[in-house]
């Protein structure tokens, strides 16, 4: 449209830097404060701007650990959030894909009651069912192991949807043709559907990825072995020190360690985060 | 709902659904029917006996003075919440819009915080505000404020709403901004036409439309409130100072985990588990509406 | 190369919905068979039972003699072509031409021979590496016919390959698709809806209406002595003219609407008092002078085509609607008469309650 106003022009530039500067704050003193030793976080006004302690903080950080939380060096954690939060993708991303091909080419007894159940799944978070959960973990001897920290979360409605719906976009006269070829069921759902779901299965891993590194409550409950902890849920520990504690400095490393992996994602990825976000909501 | 040609195949189509169901009925199923089952009975600390109570667990929840005020730190935080970040994300969305240069580069900057885990926004708020060394708390305090979550409960409650809304702002900017770029150009220029000038057009035209967005990002943002942030309030106050930020889902936790109490925490779950029901049935039902437009 | 022999097929969905039924017809080998009428009348239905898209419920279906009822559609040795082309999306041309071979099993050397033959006879060879999207329509299409070539079939199925077509691509894809068939000699089974394709395709026609065969014949056949109302109706651009009313006495006139009466120069082949159609095509309404019957048009509206004239009106001195199709260039005022006549030869006669054919 042409309209030119300058004021409004100023006052946008104006919200969205703002609202940039707001954004990006906590981070900023994150990652100024992990550059810095015990002694600069001790005075009020901390510092604004980077110190000189980056590589020894970082460096202490991810091959020794914190000795006052376990000692755990923050490497093994990030490997443990990676091994987590790539099965839990791979995992999801695999069980919907077929759970969704089943439901939309075939025709069998209990179709539609196999679908509500796993719609009502939905319904039901893990953080209002922990109790329970966390038995049947117990039961099956999962505890401490990175089965038990994947292998619950993978069940997905969310990426069962996803693929249903986009299976249904596909022209019934492609699983004719393929017939025609003689692509029996797993030939088509190998050489078509799966090519076919290529962005689809793309931006749902970006998604998936950031839900499964984000992971808190469940890794919380099922190790209580500090070699499994992963980096978000073992932060918490690190804080419970810091109350007493001069370790700020490591606690902020520690942070910035461990949004780096999905922030990247996201930002490397925009453009299929971004379909993936809107489509999976719909 | 369904292909018109399928494969015809006996076994198949249940071996494809087996691992989901497996996974459901395992991890899903089974704890919900314990987290009934369990909350009419009363337990004993070392699970040895138990006994059946029938309503008693809820009963006792209602008679709490700490569960039900429990409710209401849960309802000040989610309306809170979902409100700040809902309108900061509007405001940002609108701008983004009108940018047609560095857009991309604004949107960049915007969005990465959806992929920054609760927990982690909460260590860093609680950071920036620790009372001797954070420096928003240093900033309050040269404006007169006297910033001490550890003691205050309101400010404590302040402190994992900010965190909480920081941290979904991204989500909420990106629908809002989707919301905004499928408003047809030819409406509002046909509004310019009609001698609507900008602000004008925002309020009967654009946010009108936005109606659906809103209503969807508001129901997300309360179920996020709700149950997303345990995270970030387990890492920070930990529920503290008394009770004041415990929320529903972190007193589940808390009843049952540290307080050891079984029937009440099944209890407590149960009624969880109806809430979530009841918002995802609302929200279905919005979506159906959605689809008749 | 192969005969079909489709023996009183039927089809019933759940719930009691017959879409085809009673269909009896005996497909010569080589021959073009176009299935024509209007939407939802079976017509792809027969196709995709053919194919084995769809379960037949009644009756029975040969290729070459053999039983296929129950046959997986990749083991009937048919090709299709559908309306939206259904090309593998993230496949290349040469991929999509290939699949259907490499499912079969045959030798490499013998798929590439066959994919540079079908892609010299379709002109396709520079677009062998691209992806579909990368194609215009009418090339997907050719792409498409690649596809059911390279295959080799006993029978060739389009469903309405056509249709997505502008109108110049699609005249110049039929005479194409005509010397396609001429080239392979193989049995070609096409379903349209649009009565041009289907008379300039054709060997034959099956036209369908609501599930049932309405007439089976040549082009000619059905222009010439089309069996019912419907496929009179059908059959023919600008449509052809009914009127209807009642045999007289002398059975040399028909009374319309009880008040008007058109007076025939021969007795009509229908008994006195009966209820009929009378049917005569645009093109065969002419100079009035000598003709059997003669009707009085007035003009409401003219279409000049270039080559012919198309006026519309209706019967002077009724509602009746009527149009005719004049060569040349004619000025005809909207409100003026123009007398015009038809020899009994041109009349096609039906019956008013059951649409069959009276002579």
């Amino acid at each position: 449209m042409v309209e030119n106003r300058p004021f409004l022009t100023f006052l946008t530039h104006a919200v969205l830097i703002i609202g940039v500067i707001f954004l990006c704050f906590p981070v900023w003193m994150a990652l100024v404060a992990s550059t810095h030793g015990p002694e600069a976080l001790s005075r009020s006004p901390i510092p604004l701007w980077f110190g000189d302690r980056a590589w020894e903080n970082y460096s202490q950080l991810l091959a020794g650990g914190l000795p006052e939380a376990g000692g755990v060096p923050i490497g093994r954690m990030m490997f443990n959030s990676a091994i987590m939060a790539l099965v839990i993708t791979f995992g999801k991303i695999a069980i919907s894909l077929i759970s969704a091909y089943a439901i939309v080419y075939f025709r069998f007894p209990f179709r539609m009651g196999f679908f509500w159940m796993i719609f009502i799944t939905l319904m039901l978070p893990v953080e209002v069912r922990i109790l329970p959960t966390f038995d049947v973990v117990t039961k099956l001897g999962m505890l401490n192991s990175y089965v038990g920290l994947t292998i619950p979360l993978i069940a997905s409605a969310t990426a069962t949807f996803l693929f249903r719906q986009f299976f249904l976009t596909i022209p019934d006269e492609l699983v004719e043709a393929a017939r025609i070829d003689r692509a029996g069921p797993l030939r088509f759902f190998w050489d078509i559907l799966l090519p076919m779901s290529r962005t689809n299965i793309a931006a749902l891993f970006i998604i998936l990825f950031i839900f499964g590194w984000n992971q808190y409550l469940w890794p919380l409950l099922v190790t209580t072995d500090e070699s499994l902890y992963t980096v978000v849920m073992g932060i918490q520990r690190m804080v419970n020190a810091g109350e007493a504690l001069p370790v700020w400095h490591y606690i902020m490393g520690t942070a910035v360690l461990a949004l780096i992996p999905p922030v990247l994602v996201v930002v490397a990825m925009q453009k299929l985060f971004v379909k993936g976000l809107v489509e999976s909501e719909k | 709902m369904q292909k018109r040609v399928v494969f015809r195949s006996r076994l198949l189509p249940y071996l494809l659904v087996l691992p989901q169901i497996a996974i459901t009925v395992i991890f899903f199923f089974w704890p919900s029917y314990q987290a009934i089952e369990s909350s009419f009975f009363i337990e004993d600390a070392f699970g040895f006996s138990r006994e059946w109570v029938g309503l008693q667990n809820y009963f006792e929840l209602f008679d709490d003075p700490g569960y039900l005020k429990s409710f209401r730190t849960t309802l000040i935080f989610g309306v809170s919440v979902a409100f700040l970040a809902m309108s900061i994300a509007l405001g940002l969305a609108v701008a983004a819009n009108r940018v047609v240069k560095a857009a991309t580069g604004y949107r960049t900057l915007l969005i990465w915080p959806y992929a920054v885990a609760p927990a982690l926004a909460g260590v860093m708020w609680y950071f920036m505000m620790n009372p001797s060394l954070g420096i928003v708390a240093y900033w309050l305090r040269s404006l007169g404020v006297d910033w001490n979550h550890y003691l205050n409960g309101d400010q404590a409650l302040l402190l994992v709403i900010v965190a909480a809304a920081w941290k979904q702002i991204s989500y909420n900017f990106l629908f809002f901004l989707a919301g905004l770029q499928s408003i047809p150009k030819s409406m509002l220029e046909a509004a310019a036409i009609d001698r609507a000038g900008p602000v004008r057009r925002f309020w009967t035209i654009v946010f009108p439309l936005l109606t659906p967005t809103t209503f969807f990002l508001l129901v997300v943002n309360l179920v996020y409130a709700f149950f997303d942030t345990f995270s970030l309030i387990h890492a920070t106050t930990e529920g503290g100072p008394v009770d004041a930020t415990s929320v529903l889902v972190f007193r589940v936790y808390n009843t049952g985990f540290i307080g050891q109490d079984y029937g009440s925490s099944a209890a407590q779950s149960v009624i969880l588990m109806a809430l979530v029901i009841g918002m995802t049935f609302v929200q279905f039902r919005y979506v159906e509406r959605k689809v008749q437009y | 190369m192969a005969t079909l022999s489709i023996k009183s097929l039927g089809k019933t969905y759940p719930g009691n919905v017959t879409a085809v039924q009673d269909v009896d017809v005996e497909i010569a080998d080589g021959e073009f068979i176009v299935l024509v009428g209007p939407s939802g009348c079976g017509k792809s239905t027969i196709l995709r039972m053919i194919a084995g898209l769809e379960a037949i419920t009644t009756g029975d279906l040969h290729i070459d003699g053999e039983r296929v009822n129950d046959r997986e559609p990749g083991d009937r040795n048919i090709a299709m072509v559908f309306q939206n082309y259904a090309l593998y999306p993230h496949m290349s041309v040469r991929k999509n031409m290939e699949y259907g071979l490499k499912n079969e099993g045959l030798p490499k050397p013998e798929i590439a021979k066959r994919i540079e033959e079908a892609s010299r006879t379709l002109r396709l060879e520079e677009y062998l590496d691209r992806k579909p999207r990368q194609l215009s329509g009418g090339q997907r299409q050719r792409v498409a016919m690649g596809r059911a070539i390279v295959r080799d079939p006993k029978v060739f199925l389009f469903d309405e390959p056509l249709s997505n077509l502008d109108a110049k691509l699609r005249t110049q894809l039929r005479a194409e698709l005509k010397a396609l068939h001429h080239r392979l000699g193989a049995t070609f089974i096409y379903v349209t809806h649009d009565q041009v394709e289907a008379m300039s395709l054709a060997d034959r026609i099956i036209i369908m209406n609501a599930g049932r065969v309405e007439q089976i014949g040549t082009p000619m056949d059905l222009y010439l002595r089309p069996a019912t109302r419907f496929v009179a109706d059908f059959i023919g651009s600008p449509a052809m003219n009914f009127i209807e009313g009642t045999v007289g006495e002398d059975r040399r006139s028909l009374a319309i609407n009880g008040t008007q009466v058109l007076n025939m120069g021969q007795e009509l082949p229908a008994r006195a008092g009966a209820q009929v159609a009378m049917g005569m095509r645009p093109e065969h309404l002419g100079d009035a002078g000598g003709a059997d019957i003669q009707v009085s048009l007035q003009v409401s509206f003219v279409e000049q085509l270039g080559a012919d004239t198309v006026v519309h009106g209706n019967l002077s001195g009724g509602a009746q609607p009527l149009a005719v199709r004049l060569h040349g260039v004619h000025a005809s005022e909207p409100g003026s008469e123009i007398a015009l006549g038809c020899g009994m030869g041109h009349v096609h006669l039906f019956d008013t309650a059951t649409g069959a054919r009276l002579n």
